[in-house]
């Protein structure tokens, strides 16, 4: 069968009354300047010279895909890798193949964003962004401390960072993001409340805060089972994620997923698609899909996925309940939470959250409480 | 006929070589074709092949020129000696191999010396003399020490080799004596082994002492008392092969109907029951378990099923004890006693793999037997069963007397490991310039936990030992008890002596620390004697555990992470509101002195 019709199969089968429109795009771009130190995403740094092809295979994927998907795209992301590193070119190349067709016209809010590292695009290259329509954009800051910045092996410091975001603003970005990371290696609480102010002093639309995550096979894991790896304590971590909900949520953000801040109106819709389990199609190396309660991924490999234009899908096929599982995992993120009704099996495990305190009732809704957001592991498990 | 039987065993060490031993007989009597040969056959369960030792005894019959010779292979560990003792009893004859690179060893020497007793004769072989290492002459030297044995009745072979296989066959149509019995008398057979077998019932191995035994006939177990019509009757290769009877001197099998194998017990005497014999074979024991402990099912609902698993396993290992009990933190379980803590763990490792269950084992205790002021006395076999301490008089625990061999440069380890364990030191005997045998008397408590462990670390694998029971003695104990988040667990009780009280207490709390993971509140973990705190840690609050990042290419990821945290907490036991997991409840049995 071809691989097309094989997709359209698949996804039918099993929700037949679910309208199968897809809001969200994911293009990924793994190209990178240099590989960051905590970095296990699909990313590589000395393959510029595949872009072209690259760019070449997201066209042709999304063309097949287009053929077999109803595609009413409220939310395109280009996330990385560090996309900045495409030219304008490639872009248009790619926003013209998708077209207007793709596009949700009867949504009013469209958003289109780009990730970026500082230092991988000048002014001139934001503006012929900007004007293609991408009128988001997520800064990887990370810290405004050089010496953290280069334990985490980022290309840029902190002046670049401020240098960068007003460069975008003069743009015409009206819609900025901050990622910033925390509980890093040696890093103390004053060093993340300097962090946050400064965040907060570029007044952006919305900031990500994550603390470290120490994954396998990357260059901070090995220092830390080298033991050369001073990583604050839980409890400095604990106080150090508290002390950013009080200070953004003090600053005017509004506090809408476990590590995510907005102010009125900036809520990333994209990412907001994935907590609430929407449909979404992923294109480019290594890049996740979900359509009606199915879940596949490409390859990792850029020069597999440039290659491989007979695309396979290996659909996982796993049962409904698994759909529903990760819909509350996903959807409890947002602190908002869900409604009752998408919890229904689940009665006793909610009953011992809330007799617990790291559930609570809001309305037709539970969401997490305030030692829920801290345990949320705890909560979620009980959904898996 | 008889003149043309021979009945024997294998004494050896683990590692000795004894199933290799066995292998190169079958084949060189070729009672196993080449094609059907796979390594160590006789080990037939899967956990003996894995952890290298015999369980269940077997018997297997060879042909060897006009001879009919009987191999009845033996249990290779001390707690299953009764069992050895009576495979041996069916026996006149008993090869001792010993490792040409290594010498006696302390079970060598206690297999020998039942061997003894029940009047054997030994065929002392030294086994790879093939290897580098190997030092047959100071071997041969040791076993004229230890034993007597002349240098010159030693056989030197390399049984992966086939070294010396056919000296060996010859020795045994040649040295051991023949079966002596009498067909006309009342029948007198000994069981030496049983198993349950799902279509047939129990198969009892027996050997034929007096009279005959075919089907029809009907029979008497002399000490479990039952009667049975024998169903068939037969000899053993590596499957039953069935015979019209069995008669004296002769080594076979007998199916009769018989349910479980507590109805015919090893060691039993099975007789004509309308001609009964006057008396059984002497050596019949009934069953002692010597280590006790809780199973208890991670799921209250597979009580039911723990149950029959374990009654399953008893038909067929008449050594395994059981009864319910209750526990206030555990819910319903079973008290279990076996003959020793490898009888437990296997067991316990059965029930996991056969039956797919998944339990908690609380660690394992001996029995006690508690005089009370009331000039009464009861045996307890559950710490938490320990009668309130103003009524106790005294407390008796089983002593052993404990036999090391180890090279002589660690005796003052070996002395040391012994007697912080409360051993006391009885006897010191060179078995030659660098091999020392050692003799202490020490309870039994203080073997079944780590002890073999440390034992093998102080002397780098290279000691040995054995234990016999040698009676009850008073001892100073006192029941400790551990307090979760200010709750008694009475599954976590130990019973200990009251100098090692806080020592342990201490360790013990850390342990327990160590093992029972953070939960969203603080957990004291406290242990107490009486009223007394002698120990607190706690167990500080979890209090930052959330996916900080949770994306769309992440959420598969995320999910199996979730549900392998959700999995690790399926395998805890939760006691009050404190999820215990099984580590909790072994980190009794790694306190140190």
């Amino acid at each position: 069968m071809e691989p097309a019709n094989e997709l359209r199969g698949s996804i039918k089968s099993r929700n037949r009354d679910v309208q199968s429109s897809v809001p969200s795009l994911y293009i990924h771009i793994p190209f990178c300047k240099k590989k960051c130190n905590y970095c296990d995403f699909v990313s590589c740094a000395g393959k510029e010279e595949l872009i072209d092809e690259y760019v070449y295979a997201l066209i042709r994927e999304f063309e097949l895909l287009f053929s077999t998907l109803d595609f009413q795209l409220s939310t395109i992301y280009f996330g990385g890798g560090t996309p900045t590193l495409l030219e304008p070119k490639h872009f248009e190349k790619i926003l013209k193949a998708l077209g207007n067709r793709t596009l949700n016209v009867e949504r009013r809010t469209q958003e289109v964003t780009v990730e970026s590292n500082p230092g991988t695009a000048d002014k001139e290259k934001l503006k012929a962004l900007r004007k293609l329509g991408i009128n988001r954009i997520s800064i990887g800051a990370q810290t405004f401390n050089d010496r953290h910045l280069k334990t985490l092996g980022r290309i840029h410091n902190s002046k670049d960072i401020s240098r960068f975001y007003d460069d975008a603003r003069s743009a015409g970005f009206e819609n900025i993001n901050l990622d910033l990371i925390f509980a890093l290696p040696n890093q103390t609480l004053a060093e993340w409340k300097v962090d946050l102010q400064t965040a907060i002093g570029l007044e952006p639309n919305h900031l990500s805060t994550y603390n470290l995550q120490i994954e396998e096979n990357t260059p901070l894991y090995l220092r830390q089972t080298a033991n050369s790896l001073q990583l604050p304590g839980e409890e400095e971590e604990l106080k150090m994620y508290e002390y950013a909900i009080e200070t953004l949520t003090s600053a005017g953000f509004n506090h809408y997923e476990i590590s995510n801040f907005a102010k009125p109106g900036f809520q990333c819709l994209h990412n907001i698609n994935y907590w609430k389990n929407g449909n979404y199609i992923g294109i480019g190396a290594g890049a996740h899909s979900h359509v009606n309660g199915k879940r596949w991924s490409n390859p990792n490999s850029i020069e597999e996925y440039i290659a491989n234009h007979e695309r396979r899908f290996t659909i996982n096929d796993s049962p409904d309940s698994i759909d529903q599982h990760e819909t509350l995992f996903l959807g409890l993120r947002l602190l908002e939470g869900l409604s009752i009704d998408k919890f229904s099996g689940f009665e006793q495990e909610v009953a011992e959250l809330i007799n617990d305190g790291l559930l609570e009732r809001d309305g037709d809704r539970y969401k997490l409480s305030k030692k829920g957001l801290y345990l949320g592991n705890l909560v979620f498990e009980k959904f898996v | 006929m008889l003149s043309k039987i021979r009945n024997f065993s294998i004494i050896a060490h683990i590692d000795h070589g004894k199933s290799t031993l066995a292998d190169r007989l079958l084949e060189y009597t070729h009672t196993i074709s080449k094609r059907d040969m796979r390594e160590q056959v006789l080990d037939t369960m899967d956990l003996e092949r894995e952890r290298g030792i015999t369980i269940k005894a077997q018997a297997i019959r060879m042909l060897y020129k006009d001879y009919i010779l009987n191999l009845i292979d033996t249990p290779g560990h001390v707690d299953f000696s009764y069992e050895v003792s009576r495979s041996l009893a069916a026996c006149e004859g008993a090869l001792l191999l010993v490792d040409a690179t290594q010498g006696v060893e302390a079970q060598t020497l206690a297999n020998a010396n039942l061997a003894r007793q029940n009047n054997l004769v030994i065929i002392p072989i030294i086994n790879k003399v093939d290897l580098p290492a190997a030092e047959p002459e100071r071997i041969k030297e040791e076993l004229k020490n230890i034993f007597g044995i002349d240098p010159e009745d030693v056989i030197l072979a390399s049984a992966k080799e086939g070294i010396g296989v056919p000296e060996i066959l010859e020795a045994i149509i040649k040295r051991i004596p023949s079966p002596i019995g009498e067909v006309e008398k009342p029948l007198q057979a000994l069981i030496f082994d049983s198993h349950y077998d799902a279509f047939r019932g129990v198969i009892a191995y027996l050997r034929v002492v007096n009279g005959k035994i075919k089907a029809g006939m009907q029979i008497k177990m002399m000490g479990a008392g039952g009667e049975f019509e024998v169903q068939e009757v037969g000899t053993l290769k590596l499957g039953l092969i069935p015979k019209d009877e069995l008669l004296p001197g002769e080594v076979g099998y007998l199916v009769a109907g018989v349910r479980e194998v507590k109805e015919c017990r090893v060691g039993d005497t099975v007789t004509d029951a309308k001609q009964p014999a006057h008396h059984a074979l002497p050596g019949y024991k009934p069953i002692k378990p010597m280590v006790f402990c809780g199973f208890y099912p991670l799921a209250g609902e597979d009580f039911e099923n723990l149950k029959d698993a374990v009654s399953k396993l008893q038909l067929n290992d008449a050594s395994l004890f059981y009864e319910p009990e209750t526990s206030a933190a555990l819910g319903f379980g079973l008290r279990c006693g076996f003959l020793g803590l490898l009888h437990l763990e296997i067991v316990q490792e059965r029930l996991e793999r056969e039956f797919n269950l998944s339990i908690i084992a609380t660690a394992p205790n001996v029995i006690y037997k508690v005089n009370l002021r009331d000039k009464t006395h009861r045996l307890v076999d559950n710490p938490s069963r320990m009668p309130p301490l103003a009524e106790i008089e005294s407390i008796e625990e089983p002593f052993l007397k404990l036999t090391v061999f180890t090279p002589a440069e660690n005796v003052g380890a070996v002395i040391d490991l012994a007697t912080e364990r409360r051993g006391q030191f009885v006897n010191l005997e060179y078995l030659d310039p660098k091999r020392v045998m050692l003799t202490f008397e020490i309870p039994l408590s203080e073997i079944i936990s780590e002890f073999h462990d440390l034992l093998k670390s102080v002397t780098r694998g290279y000691a040995s030992m054995d234990y016999e029971l040698i009676g009850y003695r008073v001892s100073d104990l006192v029941k400790m008890e551990i307090l979760l988040n200010q709750e008694p667990v009475d599954a976590l009780s130990i019973i200990v002596h009251r100098d090692q009280a806080f020592y342990r207490g201490k360790k013990l709390v850390e342990k327990l620390k160590e093992a029972i993971p953070r939960h969203q509140f603080q957990i004291p973990v406290q242990a107490s004697i009486g009223s007394k705190v002698i120990a607190r840690e706690n167990i500080a609050a979890l209090r930052k555990n959330v996916l900080q990042k949770c994306y769309g290419g992440d959420i598969t990821r995320k999910r199996k992470l979730l549900e392998k945290q959700k999995a690790g907490k399926k395998r805890m036991k939760r006691i009050g509101n404190v999820d215990v997991p099984q580590e909790a409840f072994l980190a009794v049995l790694r306190l140190g002195k």
